[in-house]
């Protein structure tokens, strides 16, 4: 993984660059990925990596350019290749200037461990792991992944900034007879910390409760939904509406609400980079500084995130959430949260006399996004809830339904949360019980 | 520039000298550039150069893998040893020891075919022409949201294995695409995309661009738009659904594509993507469709998306059938899972990049055309829904059943096309849906559509596949809006 060093290459070649402004950014990674499934190792992956960005700009004309070369003459061959672009470009009316940002910035979330954790302990998990489903006749699959990653950005009006971030995350399926399953996810920062023995036993557990799965038929249900489940909403809010850019092209649900409620009193929804759990980097891709933000605070639009473009275009800050130079999405949350509430998972599942527990959804995919109306699967993990109990499995069902209606029905909330990962963000997410959901027979 | 060779040879011996049973190396260098184009003004310019070596070897009966984007001769050792380390490991957790069904070693170069390299092009004329599919949607003054793209990638790979293989590629892919609408409130919306969602991507060089009559698209999807603007939701019930081709090409590509990778027949993503209803107890025994199906597996396509010479193990690309007469037949499958179930690799095994381990994907998923013409299969429905381009879809995990939606769709009365309907969808079971297909399109609507995203694996890639199709008559489909 690339070091601070890089730092001193970027500045030599800015120095060189024939741009107006000149802006390098070295996303570097070091990955491992241990991957099982029939109770057996089946793929085991590691990889050493380095992306490194150009934006150069000639009065409003920018050119991007992306290599995995981090030699010095790598990257002047990539100032180049942006510049021709830039000068072959037409101006961008809206683009005001690269952003100043001041001083180093001292990072958390790098866990030496993380970065250092052999093979062979993972494939010690994994055994351990399997040895216990196997004794109950279950099959698993899963990754367990441990990575760590250095950003560093540098810019021509003086940002040189440079942190590293560690991360294991892990996933696991546990199958069993007549399509009963159970899944467990989890994620963090620091390998040493991770508890697989009771991570793994969740799913175990699931993929263990008797009976045989019962088909349903299409209704609205009372559900209580994991934080995994709650997780995949979140990050489909997020990518339809959270982000600055889809604010500003009034894509967003919450376009021109602002201020109005959009969903229950009891959902408060924010980016925290610097949440314990969370640790993320604490500035985004342009070298800004992450701060929170309140997105929706007890049920009311509050704010989306910023990179400078689109703060710009707003009249406001850069909240730190730009993403690389070429992505298309505009900036985006990557670390967001879910107010607990007060309950935990017993009393949601004792005060509920008929009603369905779901561990995750699967394929979720938009059917009308101003309404952010979904559809997609329930998944590993599904059961039925009668008179406060758990009485057995479910066949999976197809989930149609709208998000923000859903966290408008959510009767009761969890005090406890977990860390899910998915793609490249962290959500830290509570249970939620949920009245008049849609399901229907997949 | 780095001695590719000589470093996939260092890698290859060292793995070797350290014990592997197998090992070999793959060098790619991925080449990209997209242009897009939003509301009268360039929206990005983006270019990107990628390249890296990934060492693949069997240790004690187990995979493991290493990449790495520092092309020394030292990181080719370390990538080794890491490779041998991480197959080390995996052997302490594996119920078999994985075995490779034969393959002919080749020493050969594959260059896909194109007329045009995009790379040589102008940067300005490549603006120039989405400026010039700009112009053509604002002729419509109502149009406000009107955006366009254009795609290319050059592939450079290298292949160098244990068993002798020597293989050298260059693969050229363009892609383009427009999107138009109207935006009629903050909370109400009618798009069009064309040539599918997403724009069409095809194996070929610049010229695909001038092949597709966006001046003769524009007009049409500009009046569709307007139609959609005032058109009710689509009813809810069980008809006769007729599907435009590219439609049909993602119906394919999920319920005949992914349900036939042998890896997820086997459980290999039964964590992620998930499993498959096809299992191998029904290989030459499942009537997946009506007798009038037939799929192929086909790299050696001339134009599709997922063609190439030689998959990432070097096994040599060929046809291979998958449903024959509405029989399942075959799957698609690499040198290990192929020989599970004592067959020969059908040459799907495919790395979105040189830090990825190939895993069993498409190529291009051919459903064989029909004989009917447009107007045929229309008069065929007699009374039903027709529906074009799709917008959303999603499959349970193992396959068995479905919901698409696409943009637009319009009633069937009589056999012929009237009432425009908004946001139609499609749901189903999949063995029963390719059983109903009734009617197929003929060879002059079939076509081979590209699909540049399509996610599988841990870590996550991405595969460019195609899919080839004409449209289909469907008896008794559940529709809904």
């Amino acid at each position: 993984m690339i070091d601070k060093k890089i730092l001193e290459i970027f500045g030599d070649a800015i120095k060189k660059s024939s741009a107006g402004q000149t802006e390098l950014v070295c996303e570097s990674e070091e990955f491992y990925l241990t991957r099982f499934a029939e109770n057996s190792i089946h793929q085991n992956m590691g990889r050493s990596d380095s992306t490194i960005w150009c934006r150069a700009i000639f009065d409003k004309r920018i050119g991007i350019a992306r290599s995995n070369d981090s030699s010095a003459e790598g990257v002047a061959n990539l100032i180049k290749a942006a510049s021709a672009i830039a000068q072959n470009q037409n101006d961008d009316p809206d683009f005001v200037s690269l952003v100043k940002s001041a001083g180093d910035i001292k990072s958390g979330g790098f866990y030496k461990k993380t970065l250092q954790f052999p093979a062979s302990e993972r494939a010690a998990a994994v055994a351990d792991i399997v040895s216990r489903a196997k004794a109950k006749e279950l099959s698993c699959a899963g990754t367990f992944q441990t990575a760590a990653t250095s950003l560093a950005v540098a810019n021509s009006l003086g940002t040189s900034r440079f942190a590293e971030n560690s991360e294991y995350r892990f996933t696991l399926t546990v199958s069993g007879e007549n399509g009963r399953s159970g899944w467990a996810q989890t994620a963090g920062r620091d390998v040493g910390k991770f508890d697989y023995k009771s991570e793994s036993q969740r799913a175990i557990d699931k993929a263990l409760v008797p009976g045989e799965p019962v088909k349903l038929e299409a209704g609205q249900y009372t559900v209580i939904i994991e934080p995994d489940a709650v997780a995949n909403f979140l990050l489909f809010l997020a990518f339809l509406g959270f982000g600055g850019k889809t604010l500003h092209q009034h894509r967003s649900f919450m376009s021109g609400k602002i201020g109005e409620k959009i969903t229950g009193d009891n959902i408060t929804i924010s980016e925290d980079p610097f949440d314990p759990a969370i640790e993320y980097l604490p500035f985004d891709y342009e070298g800004v500084s992450k701060r929170k933000v309140e997105i929706i605070k007890n049920g009311i639009a509050g704010e989306g995130v910023y990179n400078s473009y689109y703060a710009n275009l707003a009249g406001t800050q850069s909240t730190g959430h730009a993403l690389p130079p070429d992505n298309s999405y505009g900036p985006y949350p990557k670390a967001m949260t879910i107010d607990g509430g007060q309950h935990t998972v017993d009393e949601m599942i004792e005060s509920t006399k008929s009603g369905i527990y779901i561990t995750r959804f699967w394929y979720l995919n938009f059917l009308n996004p101003m309404k952010t109306m979904v559809t997609g699967y329930t998944r590993d993990g599904t059961f039925l809830i009668e008179d406060g109990k758990i009485t057995g499995p479910i066949v999976d069902m197809r989930v149609q339904q709208s998000m923000l209606e859903a966290f408008g029905n959510a009767e009761m909330i969890s005090s406890e949360r977990r860390l899910i990962p998915q793609y490249g963000a962290f959500m830290l997410v509570p249970f939620m019980k949920i009245n008049n959901f849609n399901l229907s027979v997949a | 520039m780095a001695d590719i060779e000589k470093i996939a040879k260092i890698a290859v011996e060292k793995a070797v000298s350290l014990g592997a049973e197998y090992a070999d190396c793959r060098y790619v260098e991925l080449e990209n550039e997209s242009l897009s184009f939003s509301n009268g003004s360039p929206e990005s310019v983006n270019s990107s150069l990628d390249k890296g070596f990934g060492v693949r070897v069997i240790k004690n009966g187990a995979w493991g893998f290493f990449g790495s984007s520092l092309l020394t001769e030292n990181e080719a050792v370390r990538a080794a040893e890491k490779a041998v380390e991480i197959g080390k490991a995996s052997a302490s957790i594996v119920q078999a020891p994985v075995t490779l069904t034969p393959v002919d070693s080749h020493k050969e170069d594959f260059v896909s075919g194109f007329k045009t390299d995009p790379f040589k092009i102008d940067l300005k004329d490549k603006l120039g022409f989405l400026e010039n599919l700009d112009n053509l949607m604002a002729r419509n003054e109502a149009l406000n949201t009107r955006d366009s793209h254009i795609d290319f990638r050059k592939t450079i790979s290298f292949l160098l294995t244990s068993g002798g293989t020597v293989v050298n590629q260059k693969i050229i892919h363009s892609g383009v695409g427009i999107e138009l609408g109207i935006s009629k409130s903050r909370r109400e919306r009618a798009t069009r995309s064309f040539p599918q969602n997403g724009g069409q991507y095809e194996t070929k060089g610049y010229e695909l661009l001038s092949e597709i009559d966006f001046s003769d698209a524009i007009p049409r999807l500009t009046d569709e738009v307007m139609a959609l603007l005032e058109a009710p939701q689509c009813p809810s019930l069980e008809t006769n659904l007729l599907l435009e081709g590219s439609v049909v090409g993602l119906v394919i590509h999920e319920l005949i594509g992914h349900p036939l990778e042998l890896d997820r027949v086997f459980g290999s993503e039964r964590n992620f993507s998930g499993t498959s209803f096809a299992t191998t107890d029904q290989l030459d025994k499942l009537q997946y469709g009506s007798s009038i199906i037939n799929a192929v597996s086909d790299p050696t396509h001339p134009y599709g998306l997922g063609s190439f010479g030689f998959d990432d193990e070097g096994v040599k690309s060929s046809s291979v059938d998958l449903i024959k007469d509405g029989i399942l037949t075959g799957y698609l499958s690499s040198r290990e899972t192929a020989n599970r179930i004592d067959r020969k690799s059908s040459g799907a095994m495919r790395g979105d990049s040189w830090g990825n381990i190939p895993l069993v994907r498409m190529t291009n998923i051919n459903l064989l055309a029909g004989d009917k013409s447009f107007d045929e299969l229309l008069a065929s429905a007699g009374d039903g829904i027709y529906m074009s381009t799709i917008s959303s879809w999603s499959p349970s995990d193992d396959r068995s059943s479905f919901e698409f939606g696409c943009e637009i769709a319009w009633e069937i009365k009589d056999g012929k096309l009237g009432q425009v309907y908004k946001n139609p969808t499609f749901s189903g079971r999949s063995v029963d849906f390719w059983n109903s297909v009734t009617a197929m399109g003929n060879e002059s609507m079939w076509k081979v559509w590209g699909t540049p995203n399509c996610g599988k694996g841990q870590p996550g890639q991405n595969a460019r596949t195609g899919q080839g199709a004409s449209p289909i008559l469907v008896s008794n489909v559940k529709v809904g809006g």
